[in-house]
């Protein structure tokens, strides 16, 4: 198989947990479907730059979640109060405010990413560095500090 | 840990909206294309770097001479040219720019020429700038170093010869912008260098050809509707497709048959791409 047919192939069958991440980025419908589709183009534009096919999860997770912060950070350009929040699409129900899923939304977005990645996504702390660029100690911090705010309790939590 | 299983549980509840595969297989689609037609320009940069060469020895060796005749595109009485070429990274700019140059005698291929030049201008002009502001939001909105990290733009001018005989060539040059948005903008050209003019569809499909075009558009469009009554293509009412006129683009194929091309988004979803409609 050729690495084309293999990203296009891994991309069709993944489709689903690319949007669900998409969409718990944006939480915009319209917005998560033209950031998958801009991902899938641009993967498929710039393949030669994924060497070693067995990373390929990491490599697409990362332009996937490039092209959803260059969404988010396009939005706060042309909406004056980010702090709120877009209004939820009403096709889409949102968790009531006080549930956990909810809590982590509102922490910045770096350190909320890490916790999606790490506890929806299930990478490792060693991909989360390699998806968000950033070094292990970084990813570490940005967990531990996410996990402090949302005050859960850790006792026996798989967090590496 | 329970409260994570939770979350983790409403996450996989997302629902998923029904045209979310036809819009990764697009997104796969047009990744595919841009990719190939990068690498035929690269082709086509040394098939002209070849040409050069020939050129130079047109005049001494006649076996050199009927060579050049037998290179597809490259024989007949003009040429198409890379006329810039570069790709080289400056400022966080990508620039993989080849923009054609009509090379025949007569105020056409200079017309169309200065016209081509002038959108390249344009184009580079506003790429820099969306660059330039793009990244000011981004240190503006909170945007850090090292999550800038090494962010790159695309800017790609390409074109592509879609067909070309002794006197007439058909090409499209593409401007495409990559970072968020994928957009890209096409102009298409079609000319006979012999009479010193724009080919047009009348010329290709008589006197009728907005009748002949409009029903096989109309044919094509209804063709498409899937089983479930679905399609990209928007209703009229919608501001779908009504008719071609003058200012509609085509581009003419090897065998003749000219294809009628719309802009993305003008008359279907941006899933569908650049509708393009063959007319027989």
């Amino acid at each position: 198989m050729t690495k084309e047919a293999l990203l296009a192939a891994y991309l069709v069958e993944n489709q689903d947990r690319f949007y669900r991440l998409a969409y718990s980025l944006l939480h915009s419908r319209e917005e998560a479907l033209d950031a998958v589709q801009a991902a899938a183009c641009r993967a498929l534009e710039r393949q030669d730059s994924l060497r070693d096919t067995g990373a390929l999860k990491t490599w697409f997770i990362r332009i996937l979640t490039n092209v959803c912060q260059d969404a988010l950070r396009q939005r706060s350009r042309t909406v004056p109060f980010p702090e709120t929040g877009p209004e939820p699409a009403w096709e889409d129900p949102e968790p009531p405010d006080e549930t956990l899923a909810r809590r982590v939304d509102a922490l910045p977005a770096g350190v909320s990413t890490v916790i999606k990645l790490r506890f929806y996504e299930e990478l490792s702390l060693k991909e989360i560095g390699e998806v968000t660029g950033q070094n292990l100690n970084t990813v570490k911090s940005r967990l531990y500090a996410g996990l402090k705010k949302l005050r859960v309790a850790m006792e026996g939590a798989d967090i590496e | 840990m329970k409260e994570f299983e939770n979350a983790k549980r409403e996450y996989g509840r997302i629902p998923i909206p029904p045209e979310l595969d036809a819009r990764v297989r697009a997104g796969i689609r047009e990744g595919q294309r841009r990719r190939r037609a990068r690498r035929n320009l690269r082709r086509w940069t040394s098939a002209a770097a070849c040409f050069a060469v020939l050129l130079a020895g047109l005049n001494l060796s006649p076996t050199l001479a009927r060579a050049a005749a037998d290179v597809p595109l490259l024989g007949g009485l003009f040429q198409v040219l890379t006329f810039v070429n570069y790709d080289k990274t400056e400022d966080g700019i990508h620039y993989d720019v080849n923009v054609p140059q009509v090379d025949a005698a007569g105020s056409l291929a200079q017309r169309v020429n200065t016209l081509i030049q002038e959108k390249v201008d344009q184009h580079l002009a506003k790429a820099q700038a969306d660059w330039d502001a793009y990244r000011a939001a981004f240190f503006a909105t909170g945007g850090t170093e090292e999550e800038w990290g090494g962010r790159e733009m695309d800017v790609i001018i390409d074109y592509d010869i879609k067909s070309q005989s002794d006197s007439q060539v058909s090409f499209v040059v593409t401007f495409a912008e990559g970072w968020v948005s994928a957009m890209e903008e096409r102009y298409y050209y079609n000319l006979d260098l012999s009479e010193n003019r724009d080919l047009t569809l009348a010329d290709l499909l008589g006197p009728d050809w907005v009748s002949r075009c409009n029903a096989a558009i109309q044919e094509q469009i209804a063709a498409s509707v899937d089983g479930e009554g679905f399609t990209f293509f928007f209703t009229p009412e919608m501001g779908g497709f009504t008719t071609v006129d003058e200012r509609t683009d085509f581009y003419i194929r090897e065998d003749g048959v000219p294809v009628v091309c719309f802009p993305e988004y003008s008359i279907a979803a941006g899933a569908a791409g650049i509708p393009e409609f063959p007319i027989r």
